[in-house]
């Protein structure tokens, strides 16, 4: 593990004290206690702004023999591994699992931090090259491991998300939609694909990641796509039609913004009860070890979440000038804070019956883990509880021990699914393992060609 | 004929030299010229908030910081290499030498994303950087002037 602090040990004393008669002065205050931060009404402390923003990474460690922790009742084994940085999963109607395998795309110098930033990452393991594929795994005698195992699709370009609808597959590279057809229990692709829409990539492209998921009735796709900056640092005229959920009709790839001020979307699911539109939101960095908690929130048809001008409703961000008084008068504060710099990547909602029934109508979301925090958050599954359509109760830790009993991260929880027996799929990009979880002495349906 | 040969004033002045001329002063005319561009910079943010200036401010603190290392390691050859000592302007050693470190502090709060990276903290640094590079100068001259008249320092 490492720290940096605000001041080089090596600094000259006229610095410290040119540093201390600035304010400026003062090691890092270590974040509170997360739980404060869980729910609908998150403590928020006041702003702080750094000289050198804090970070501190897990070093990375293997987990050999080891799988991660799940609750009584529960068990855990690694589905497969082996893979190059999967990010999602998607389980197609008959069963097969895919792995959205891909990393970001090469970040342009633009500032002297940015040299910094990249070490930053490469120490982190998040540069590990992204195989910008999709695997196909099928398990045909139900033992919980798969069988067949082949490239569903490849030379993709930074793939997350992945939808499909009737005979149409969608693939959510980092600048466009693009349609593939596809038959039920095919294990390759080899059609070229068509492109439906455009979306923000490069050259910036700051966050990659494009969340996809489809209407229920199949019209509309929804993208969540990402800011490309922390806080408008790469200026405002970047950030058109980013930080958004967009809805992109399906027939013609005419695209609106469905709900704006999201900074990172990185996951979409559909609330079962009421149908809604749910998304975990990744919120912004430097201003403290306690702000500005990610969440999860209800997207509001035509809705606006704040970034970059204010968070949590109406607290405004200081680094970002212009100010819109206009837009933050009409701020949504979002529903359910889920704690600072968790990073949440994945969120789907459990209809599945393998689980226990507690389970059902929730919502799992990954955490994919702090890099600028300390201590160190998230790194696990939680389970947040729902009952008529809201978050109803304290989020659960469901699978933990990503972190070591040293801090040492042996893997970081991205993509989830539910398979066709209800079991959980994590994706661990650290790892490249994809892990399953099910109830204790539960057996997985066995997959084949056709969806029964 | 050799470099030495070349110089003008010898013996004392046996310092690095690049094609005659001493490399010392050469090399702090660079943080000098960019901690004031970066003033200069930093000002056009401010009224603007248009990001290239402050990237602008970003690659010119950080230049002259690079530049000013480069004129340290230069500096510090003449010392050990005797030759200065007697002739060093002390008022633009410590002048110099805050300036640098007052940059160094800048450098750091204009890594900071957005416009609190330049407004108020960054562009008070850039401008009492320029301040002090204009009375370390101005001191300089004058040290100089008053050793030309024959003043025992």
């Amino acid at each position: 593990m490492m720290r940096i602090c605000k001041i080089p040990h090596s600094a000259p004393r006229l610095a410290v004290v040119a540093f201390a008669a600035l304010g400026l002065a003062g090691c890092y205050d270590n974040g509170g206690d997360p739980k404060i931060q869980i729910g609908a009404n998150p403590e928020l402390p006041p702003l702080q702004q750094y000289l050198v923003p804090p970070i501190r990474i897990a070093k990375v460690v293997p987990w050999g023999q080891e799988t991660p922790t799940v609750p009584q009742g529960l068990q855990v084994h690694a589905l497969a591994n082996g893979f190059e940085h999967p990010r999602s999963l998607y389980v197609l109607p008959n069963g097969d699992v895919l792995v959205v395998e891909g990393n970001g795309p090469e970040a342009p110098i633009h500032r002297p931090k940015d040299l910094v930033t990249g070490w930053v990452q490469w120490f982190a393991g998040a540069k590990g090259k992204g195989g910008n594929r999709i695997t196909l795994l099928r398990d045909t005698n139900g033992d919980g491991i798969p069988d067949v195992r082949s490239v569903f699709l490849d030379h993709l370009n930074s793939p997350f998300g992945v939808a499909l609808v009737g005979q149409d597959f969608y693939v959510a590279n980092t600048d466009a939609i693009v349609r593939y057809p596809y038959q039920e229990g095919q294990t390759s692709i080899t059609a070229l694909g068509t492109k439906l829409t455009d979306l923000p990539g490069g050259p910036i492209d700051h966050h990659w990641t494009k969340s996809l998921l489809a209407s229920p009735d199949g019209s509309k796709l929804y993208v969540g796509v990402g800011s490309n900056s922390n806080i408008t640092e790469n200026g405002i005229q970047a950030e058109y039609e980013r930080a958004a959920v967009w809805e992109v009709d399906r027939a013609s790839g005419a695209h609106r913004i469905f709900g704006s001020g999201l900074r990172n979307p990185t996951g979409l699911a559909w609330e079962p009860e009421t149908r809604k539109l749910w998304a975990v939101v990744n919120e912004r960095d430097e201003i403290g070890p306690d702000l500005v908690p990610d969440y999860l929130t209800s997207v509001r048809d035509g809705g606006f979440y704040g970034w970059p001008y204010s968070y949590y409703g109406q607290h405004l961000d200081p680094r970002v000038q212009p100010q819109r008084p206009d837009l933050v008068a009409t701020a949504i504060a979002p529903d359910y804070a889920l704690s600072s710099h968790v990073a949440p990547l994945g969120v789907v909602m459990y209809t599945g019956t393998d689980l226990p029934a507690s389970y059902r109508g929730g919502a799992f979301v990954s955490e994919h883990g702090s890099w600028d925090r300390s201590p160190l958050n998230g790194y696990k599954v939680v389970f947040v509880p729902f009952s008529g359509g809201r978050p109803s109760g304290q989020a659960q830790d469901i699978v933990t021990g990503f972190l070591d009993a040293n801090n040492q991260a042996r893997g970081r929880p991205v993509g989830l699914a539910v398979d066709r027996s209800g079991g959980l799929l994590i994706a661990d990009d650290l790892a490249n393992v994809v892990w399953r979880v099910s109830s204790k002495g539960s057996k997985p349906q066995p997959d084949s060609a056709e969806s029964k | 004929m050799t470099a030495h040969n070349l110089s003008r004033n010898a013996p004392d002045r046996m310092d690095l030299r690049f094609s005659g001329e001493p490399i010392h002063p050469i090399l702090v005319s660079f943080p000098i010229a960019y901690f004031t561009a970066a003033f200069v910079t930093d000002l056009a943010y401010w009224r603007t908030a248009a990001v290239l200036w402050e990237t602008f401010s970003d690659w010119l603190i950080t230049a002259g910081l690079v530049m000013a290392g480069f004129a340290v390691i230069a500096f510090v050859v003449d010392l050990l290499r005797g030759k200065r000592s007697h002739t060093l302007a002390w008022p633009h050693a410590v002048g110099y030498a805050l300036a640098v470190l007052l940059s160094l502090l800048n450098a750091f709060v204009h890594s900071r994303d957005g416009y609190t990276a330049v407004v108020p903290t960054g562009l008070t640094l850039s401008g009492a950087v320029v301040v002090i590079l204009l009375i370390t100068g101005w001191a300089g001259r004058a040290l100089i002037a008053r050793r030309r008249e024959g003043a025992d320092l």
